[in-house]
C-alpha cells in the first residue's frame, strides 16, 4: 500500500514541479500588479514589458513604483524564499532532523549578529560598503552551525534530533539578546532592531537581486547536485558511508553552502522565519522525500510563501507596512500545527 | 524710645500678620497631566526627572541645581549627563529612585505601574505626571513645572518666547497646499514616518505646510510606494549622519525610482539638525520650528526670523 502511494507520487512530480513553476510565475505577476499603490494591470504589464525589451515607457504610468520598487522587491522576495525553503530542506535531510532550519538552528541569528557587528563596528571591504556586512555575516552563520553541531556532538554523539534543536533555540535566544545588547550600545541604529530580528525586503534594489540571484544559482547547483547523497543520509549516514559516500566531505560541502546562502539572504532581508522550516515539509507532502524533486519542489513553494507573505505585509494595512516576518510566523506556525498534526495522524 | 518701641511692635505686627501669608504662599498646588491634583508644602528643590523632555524644561528654566537624578536616555543639555542615571519607562526601579531621596519625580504614566507610583509616594517622594501630546501640552507641563519648583516667571517667559516665535513663523508662512514627508527611519530598515498627534506634524502646519502622511497617526512604517505616489514637496530626515558613506540627504536623492519626485528634482530634501529637538515635547520645539522653517524657505541659519 505504501509503495503503491510512493510510486504514485513518483510518476506525477514533473507535472508537479511544472505546476508548482506556473505557480510561482502567476503569484509573482499577482505581486507586481497589486500593492499599497493601485496601479492598473494594463499599466504593470506595459511598464515590465516596455522596460524588458528597452522601449521607452508612457510618461502617465508610475514606472518608479513599478520598476524601481516592486518588481526588485519581487525578485528579492522570491529569491530569498527559494533559497531559504531551499536551505531548510538540505539541512533536514543532511540531520534527518524534520525540525532543522536556519532559524531553528541558530545560522540565521547568528548570520544576524554578524551583520550587527559589522555595522556597529563599521567593518567594511575595500571597494564595497555593503560587502563587510554580507562577509561577516556569511562567517558567522557557518561558525554558528559548526559550534551548535560540535556542542551537539559533544553532549550527544548520536546527534539527536532533540539535542540539536535544543542547542539551537538556547543558542537563538542567546544570540538575539546580545544583538539587542548591541544595538542599545550603538544606540543610532535602535530601529533597525526590528529589521534583524523580524525581516523586511523594504527598500531593496537591482544590486541584491543580482547578488541574491547570483547566489542562490551557485548554492542551489551544489546543492540540487548532493541530492543523491542527501537520499543516502536519510536512510541513515552510516548506510551512506557504506555505498559510498564521502560523508565528511559531503556534510562539511553542504553546510558551507547552507551558511553562505542563509548569510547572504540575512544580511539583505534579515531574519525571515520558518520559511526554511515549513515549506519542505509542504514539499514533501506534495512530491514524496525524494531529494532530487524535494529540492526543486522546496525552493518553488518557498519562493511561493514568501512572496504571498510579502503581498499580505505589504497591503494589508497600507499606506502602514508590517513586517514580514510577523506574516510568515503566524502563518508559518498555524501551517505547522497542521502538518505536524497530519503526519501523526498518517501515521 | 517710645519711637523705637512703637517701631519695634509695628515691626513685629507686621511679620506676624505676614506669617500666614507666607506660608500660603510656599506651598504649591498644581493639576498634573493624568489629572490629579498636587499639593507641595513649599516649591521642590530636589527632583528625579524621568524624561528627556522634563529635564529640558527643567534646565531651561534654571532648575538644574535642583535635579538629583535623570532617566536614562536624558542626554541634554550636556552638562546633565554626569548626574546619576536612573532606569525609565518599563526598566523603572524604585530603590534606585529612593536613593537618590528626591522631594518629587517626574515621569510619564506609561511604563510605570500604579504599585510603583504608591510605593513612590509611601516613602514621601511626589510623583508628578508630564506627558505632553501637543504643543499646547508643551506649554501646560512648563507651566506646572516652573510652579512645583517656584519659577512661575521664568515659565511664563519660556512660553511667551515660544509662542512668539511659532506666531511669528505662522504669520510668515502662507499655506500654499504644500506637503512633507518626515522620515524618522531609512530605507534600508524599512520607512518609517511621523503622521498626525506628533510634533512634527504640528510643526509642518505651523511652517504652513501640510504632512503627506496625515492619514497615519503617530510613528509608523509606511511603504515606498506610497511616498513616491504621494510625491510630497519637501522631504525632511531627521537621521543623524556618522561622518561616513553618503549624507542622509545624498542618500536620499540617489535612492533608484526617487529621482522623478518634486522633492528630488527642485533637491528640497532636507536634514534636521536634531532629530531630538524636532520630536521631544520641550522647549527646543521652538528651535526646531526656526529650522524648518528656514530649511524650506532657503534662509541660512544667520537671518533666522525670531532666532
Amino acid at each position: 500500500m505504501k509503495d503503491a502511494r510512493m510510486l504514485k507520487r513518483e510518476r506525477f512530480t514533473p507535472l508537479t514541479c511544472a505546476l508548482l513553476a506556473l505557480g510561482l510565475l502567476l503569484t509573482m505577476i499577482l505581486c507586481v500588479c497589486v500593492g499599497s499603490v493601485r496601479i492598473s494591470f494594463a499599466d504593470t504589464v506595459t511598464a515590465v514589458w516596455n522596460a524588458l525589451w528597452g522601449l521607452p515607457i508612457p510618461q502617465n504610468i508610475a514606472k518608479n513604483i513599478i520598476l524601481n520598487v516592486r518588481l526588485p522587491r519581487v525578485l528579492c522576495v522570491a529569491l530569498s524564499g527559494a533559497a531559504l525553503s531551499l536551505c531548510g530542506a538540505a539541512m533536514q535531510g543532511l540531520l534527518r532532523n524534520p525540525l532543522a532550519d536556519g532559524s531553528t538552528m541558530g545560522v540565521s541569528s547568528g548570520a544576524a549578529l554578524g551583520a550587527v557587528i559589522a555595522m556597529a563596528t563599521g567593518f567594511t571591504l575595500p571597494g564595497s560598503g555593503y560587502g563587510g556586512i554580507m562577509v561577516t555575516a556569511m562567517a558567522f552563520a557557518f561558525g554558528s552551525l559548526a559550534l551548535i553541531l560540535s556542542l551537539a556532538f559533544a553532549l550527544d554523539r548520536s546527534l539527536a534530533t532533540s539535542s540539536i534543536i535544543l542547542i539551537g533555540v538556547i543558542y537563538t535566544m542567546f544570540i538575539s539578546s546580545v544583538i539587542s545588547l548591541i544595538i542599545t550600545f550603538a544606540s543610532d541604529h535602535t530601529r533597525s532592531l526590528s529589521f534583524w530580528t523580524l525581516g523586511s525586503f523594504s527598500g531593496v534594489n537591482y544590486d541584491q537581486v543580482r547578488l541574491l540571484c547570483l547566489a542562490l544559482i551557485v548554492c542551489g547547483f551544489i546543492l540540487l547536485r548532493f541530492a543523491p547523497e542527501l537520499n543516502a543520509f536519510a536512510i541513515g549516514e552510516d548506510n551512506a558511508r557504506h555505498i559510498g559516500v564521502n560523508v565528511k566531505r559531503v556534510k562539511l560541502v553542504i553546510l558551507i553552502t547552507v551558511s553562505v546562502l542563509i548569510g547572504v539572504c540575512v544580511s539583505i532581508s534579515g531574519t525571515v522565519s520558518f520559511v526554511g522550516l515549513v515549506m519542505p515539509h509542504i514539499a514533501r507532502m506534495l512530491v514524496g522525500p525524494n531529494h532530487k524533486r524535494l529540492l526543486p519542489a522546496s525552493l518553488f513553494s518557498g519562493a511561493i510563501f514568501l512572496l504571498l507573505a510579502d503581498l499580505t505585509a505589504r497591503t494589508l494595512l497600507s499606506p502602514i507596512e508590517l513586517s514580514i516576518g510577523v506574516v510568515t510566523s503566524i502563518v508559518g506556525a498555524a501551517a505547522f500545527v497542521v502538518i505536524f498534526c497530519r503526519t501523526r495522524k498518517g501515521r | 524710645m517710645s519711637k523705637k518701641l512703637v517701631s519695634l511692635l509695628l515691626a513685629a505686627l507686621t511679620l506676624l500678620a505676614c506669617m500666614p501669608a507666607l506660608a500660603e504662599s510656599a506651598a504649591v498646588t498644581v493639576t498634573d497631566m493624568h489629572g490629579r491634583e498636587i499639593t507641595l508644602a513649599e516649591p521642590a528643590t530636589r527632583v528625579v526627572a524621568m524624561q528627556p523632555s522634563d529635564c529640558e524644561i527643567l534646565c531651561a528654566l534654571g532648575c538644574e541645581e535642583a535635579l538629583a537624578g535623570i532617566g536614562a536616555y536624558c542626554d541634554y543639555p550636556a552638562s546633565i549627563t554626569s548626574l546619576p542615571v536612573v532606569q525609565s519607562g518599563a526598566e523603572t526601579n524604585i530603590e534606585e529612585i529612593l536613593a537618590l531621596n528626591p522631594q518629587v519625580v517626574f515621569m510619564n504614566d506609561m511604563g510605570q505601574s500604579e504599585e510603583q507610583v504608591r510605593q513612590l509616594e509611601e516613602n514621601g517622594v511626589q510623583v508628578v505626571v508630564s506627558k505632553a501630546a501637543d504643543i499646547e501640552g508643551v506649554y501646560y507641563a512648563i507651566r506646572m513645572i516652573g510652579h512645583l519648583m517656584g519659577k512661575d516667571d521664568n515659565a511664563e517667559a519660556i512660553v511667551a518666547d515660544m509662542q512668539a516665535t511659532f506666531e511669528d513663523i505662522r504669520s510668515k508662512s502662507a499655506s500654499e497646499g504644500k506637503t512633507v514627508y518626515f522620515e524618522v527611519s531609512p530605507l534600508q530598515w524599512g520607512l518609517w514616518t511621523a503622521g498626525a498627534g506628533t510634533f512634527m506634524d504640528e510643526l509642518a502646519s505651523i511652517c504652513g505646510l501640510t504632512n503627506a502622511f496625515a492619514d497615519v497617526n503617530d510613528w509608523a512604517a509606511v511603504s515606498e510606494e506610497q511616498v513616491i505616489a504621494r510625491d510630497p514637496d519637501y522631504i525632511v530626515t531627521i537621521m543623524m549622519y556618522y561622518g561616513e558613506g553618503p549624507t542622509p540627504v545624498e542618500e536620499i536623492m540617489g535612492r533608484e525610482g526617487w529621482q522623478d519626485m518634486k522633492a528630488v528634482k527642485n533637491a528640497q530634501v532636507f536634514n534636521a539638525s536634531d532629530s531630538n529637538a524636532i520630536s521631544r515635547p520641550g522647549p527646543r520645539l521652538k528651535d526646531a520650528a526656526i529650522e524648518l522653517y528656514n530649511m524650506i524657505n532657503g534662509i541660512a541659519d544667520e537671518q533666522s526670523p525670531a532666532a
